[in-house]
């Protein structure tokens, strides 16, 4: 035993001469250790270097015990040095307890970390997240299945950017190839179907504005043909339908022009232009009765329509005419 | 062995009690005076108002059952009200009553009360009285063992036991840490070794890491309620519900009698079966049939099947346990080096074969279930008292069960959570809720449930002369401490002045210290008036039996003293001599007895030598 073990220590003489059964020597390790307690870290405690590991430190407790536990002196007039024993058997449990226990252990390293050690530690840190990124990567390049489920995950969230963007008919696309190599993916499910609404409902708005630039250079044929793809595209909204009823009746095409209107009137019954045309293609069918229950429904649903008052009126004084 | 003061080891047993120590370093078991290792756990006082401990309390049980106490053990320590205490009212025969201040449970003995701790230290004291007979001196120190799941009112209950019957208690330790200590004295092993330990009344699991003779408990788990008399009352249940069934419905439970002597066959049949596959239960004229019929008999053949059958579901509490105990330590069955076998109920095949199948290895059969527990206690106790070079042992045990108070809304609040090594302290600080308040009542708790309610009450502490001020301005620390002996202490102290504060305890399970040092009184007397009756018993014994000398001798030696110068003198003297002593014996009087014993013997020298030689020897004045 080195002799300058306790080097810097200062001991009580007073402790050093107390009347006990324990040699000087054991005196001093006790003091020694007791007035390190609040000092020394766990690893200290248990005389063992930072971060070895829990097997180091349940060996190490079982020497340190042997020391200083009360139970090692029977018989033996302690003095104060029984109450000091147990203090430093406390704490030696207490680290033991810590460094003994895997979770609780790497814990105490990162807190208990020297400065050097602890740059370290961060920079291990960094280094483990970016090697786990790549092995994230090589993994899904390796493995098929793992490499199927990152595809679908990758479609599904470039068609919400799409979606999120407006480009609908981009966002359809690659929902449905999601859902083309794994069809029970149920998010790509509900999400394809809302896509092709919004983006159907794109498409005809984008054709109605096309029929009425025709229109306006009366070109009533081209016109007719884009208000009917438009209806087509989306049949929940009446105002294709409408106009396509009324350019085919400009045309001529009475069936045509019912069928649109019908149509119309079915998709929305509550939408006076609706039945506003419905009753003009009736009056020109020459269903005089249905025509002017229709255009009252129109004008009931909608006073505001002028054209519908002036075509009842003349159906109604027809017979005078 | 002469110049150390001997001392022993004791497994006070729920059914059997085992007494230890060591002999130039060897462990042994020390034989009690009637001949046998197991001492049963069982005091009585007889119809005559003796009291009679162990075999013999035993032996007259099934003629003496109300005033015959056994698995006394299942009561130690317990508060009156208890749901364990009212069950075991339910089903045992002698009649328990509350203490004095309602918290204790006391047991009605030939008429007189009994607190719990006094019942455990007769046995002690028979165990005392053998290790003496065993030495040829007095013994005072001892470690006595205990459930590993015991709390502190139990411990602090059997450690009164102990000074009850007049022994210095050394330490309190676990039962299945001790077995592990006797398994392994001697040997060099590094290995976490699983105690498994069903013994009569309760069950007890421990796992520990032992290295370099440091025996590191590092989980305990158990139930205090479990154990090889759970199994006898299945089978007592059994032979009642079918008895009752072949006998118009006649119920044996309301016959003590009856039950005790079903309760015999019962263990009886329970130990065959370890060996056999069936045993025959058979006991004659076990119950009247009523008026003019003849007395009924029950025979009943129990095969090993159905035994198993019978127990299945206490078997499977005990490997649940288990697996708890190996959570709670955070190995895994496979990790286990060894798995020991302790306690009477382990010779059950159907134990061993569960034990087996969870750890996946051969129990240990290298240790003596009802043997061990008393032989590990003997080497702490020897490791206690003697510094050892060559076989040093230290043992370093947990606290079975979390320790805390209660806090605001009955909540228990853990101060020092379980499976924590002792001794151990941790500190609380306390702070007034009023302005002026000079008393905080302090409610300590031990227990797993989150309600205070759930829990055991160790006792209330009142902290009282509080320096008067504003709320929240005062600082109480109040430091629980549990010992090696897994006892509880509490201490408190104002955080700012630094004094200490006075801590009164009240509602505790165990007795007094006034209670304790009355008893203590009451049998240092009672050893006194028995010393002394003894005395005038051999006393008296060896008067009778000199006086029977005297008088046979008198016409011999009336021949020989009519030829002798000594003439009717002396004949007159001894007469007065005898007469003297028949006085002292019919008044009991001890100090006459002791003069008249030394005349007495004097006479028949006289008388002998008169009879045989027809010379007289020395002077007779």
């Amino acid at each position: 035993m080195p002799v300058d073990r306790f080097q810097g220590f200062v001991f009580n003489p007073a402790d050093l001469s107390e009347d006990v059964d324990l040699d000087l020597d054991r005196r001093r390790e006790i003091l020694f250790v007791h007035g390190h307690l609040a000092d020394w870290t766990h690893w200290q405690v248990l005389g063992i270097p930072w971060n070895a590991p829990s097997d180091r430190a349940r060996e190490a407790y079982r020497e340190k015990v042997k020391v200083f536990h009360p139970d090692r002196y029977p018989g033996q007039r302690l003095g104060t040095y029984r109450a000091r024993l147990e203090q430093i058997f406390r704490r030696l449990t207490e680290a033991r307890d810590v460094l003994a226990n895997d979770a609780a252990r790497a814990a105490y390293a990162k807190q208990s970390a020297p400065p050097e050690e602890f740059a370290r530690a961060e920079v291990r840190r960094l280094d483990d997240a970016e090697r786990s990124r790549e092995r994230r990567a090589r993994l899904a390049r390796t493995n098929p299945l793992v490499a199927r489920a990152g595809r679908v995950h990758d479609l599904v969230e470039r068609g919400r950017e799409h979606m999120a963007a407006g480009r609908f008919t981009q966002a359809v696309n690659d929902f449905s190839t999601a859902l083309a190599i794994d069809p029970d993916v149920g998010e790509a499910k509900a999400l394809a179907q809302e896509a092709k609404k919004r983006a159907n409902a794109e498409k005809a708005k984008d054709l109605w504005d096309k029929a009425h630039a025709a229109e306006a250079v009366n070109n009533v044929e081209l016109a007719l043909e884009m208000a009917t793809a438009a209806a087509a595209a989306d049949p929940g909204n009446p105002r294709y339908a409408v106009l396509a009823a009324r350019l085919a009746l400009r045309r001529g095409a009475l069936g045509d022009a019912r069928g649109q209107a019908e149509a119309a009137v079915r998709a929305a019954p509550a939408h006076g232009p609706a039945h506003e045309v419905l009753g003009e293609v009736l009056a020109e069918q020459g269903d005089k009765a249905g025509a002017r229950r229709a255009l009252e429904r129109a004008l009931e649903l909608d006073p505001a329509l002028d054209g519908a008052r002036e075509r009842l009126k003349r159906l109604r004084w027809s017979f005078l005419g | 062995m002469s110049e150390i003061e001997p001392f022993v080891g004791i497994d006070l047993g729920t059914t059997n009690s085992v007494v230890a120590t060591v002999i130039d370093g060897v462990p042994r078991v020390i034989v009690n005076r009637v001949g046998q290792i197991l001492t049963p756990s069982v005091v009585a006082v007889s119809k005559n108002g003796k009291k009679l401990v162990g075999t013999i309390a035993k032996r007259q049980a099934i003629t003496n059952a109300e005033n015959t106490v056994y698995a006394a053990k299942r009561l130690i320590g317990r508060r009156w009200g208890a749901k364990e205490v009212e069950d075991a009212r339910r089903v045992l025969p002698y009649q328990l009553v509350p203490g004095p201040e309602g918290h204790d449970v006391r047991v009605v003995l030939g008429g007189r009360t009994f607190a719990i701790p006094e019942v455990s230290a007769m046995v002690l004291a028979e165990l005392k009285a053998d290790a003496e007979a065993f030495f040829g001196r007095r013994v005072t120190k001892a470690v006595i063992t205990v459930p590993a799941y015991f709390n502190d009112g139990q411990r602090q209950a059997t450690k009164d036991a102990g000074r009850i019957a007049g022994f210095e208690v050394l330490r309190i330790i676990n039962e299945p840490t001790s077995a592990a200590l006797a398994y392994g004295f001697g040997k060099q092993m590094e290995k976490k070794v699983v105690v498994f330990d069903l013994g009569g009344g309760t069950f007890d699991i421990s796992v520990l890491d032992i290295g370099k003779s440091v025996y590191d408990v590092v989980a305990v788990g158990g139930d205090t309620y479990l154990g090889g008399e759970d199994f006898d009352r299945r089978i007592m249940d059994w032979l009642t519900f079918s008895f009752a069934k072949e006998n118009q419905g006649i119920d044996l439970r309301q016959d003590t009698m009856a039950l005790q002597r079903l309760r015999d066959s019962a263990e009886k049949a329970k130990i065959e079966l370890s060996s056999v596959q069936s045993a025959a239960i058979h006991l004659p004229f076990l119950a009247a049939a009523g008026e003019g019929k003849a007395a009924l008999h029950l025979a009943k053949q129990l095969a090993r099947d159905k035994l198993e059958e019978l127990t299945k579901d206490l078997v499977e509490r005990c490997i649940q346990v288990t697996e708890r105990t190996l959570r709670d330590a955070g190995i895994r069955a496979a990790q286990v080096g060894e798995v020991l076998l302790v306690g009477g109920m382990t010779r059950m095949p159907r134990v061993q074969q569960a034990v087996k199948q969870f750890f996946g290895r051969e129990p240990s059969r290298g240790v003596h279930p009802e043997e061990v527990v008393a032989l590990g206690a003997a080497i702490q106790a020897h490791a206690l008292l003697y510094p050892q070079k060559d076989r040093e042992v230290l043992l370093l045990d947990v606290t079975p069960q979390n320790l805390g108070i209660m806090v605001v809304g009955g909540y228990f609040a853990t101060i020092i959570p379980k499976n924590t090594t002792v001794p151990t302290s941790q500190t609380h600080v306390f702070t007034t809720v009023q302005d002026q308040q000079t008393s905080v009542r302090i409610a300590v708790l031990q227990g797993a449930s989150e309600k205070a309610i759930e829990n055991e009450l160790l006792g209330e502490f009142i902290l009282d002369g509080i320096r008067p001020a504003r709320r929240g301005e005062v600082e109480i620390e109040v430091a629980f401490d549990i010992s090696a002996d897994g006892i509880v202490g509490v201490s408190a102290r104002d955080v700012d002045t630094g004094q200490r504060q006075s801590i009164t305890v009240t509602a505790t399970s165990g007795l007094t210290e006034n209670e304790l040092r009355r008893i203590l009184d009451e049998n240092l007397d009672e050893l006194l008036e028995r010393k002394q009756s003894g005395e005038f018993e051999r006393l008296r014994e060896r008067a009778l039996q000199m006086i029977g000398e005297i008088e046979s001798l008198v016409p011999q030696v009336s021949e020989a003293l009519t030829r002798s110068h000594y003439g009717k003198d002396a004949l007159q003297k001894a007469e007065g001599v005898v007469g003297r002593a028949r006085a002292a014996i019919a008044s009991q009087d001890l100090q006459q007895m002791a003069t008249n014993d030394e005349q007495l013997d004097r006479t028949v020298q006289l008388f002998k030598g008169l009879a045989g030689g027809g010379t007289v020897p020395g002077g007779e004045g």
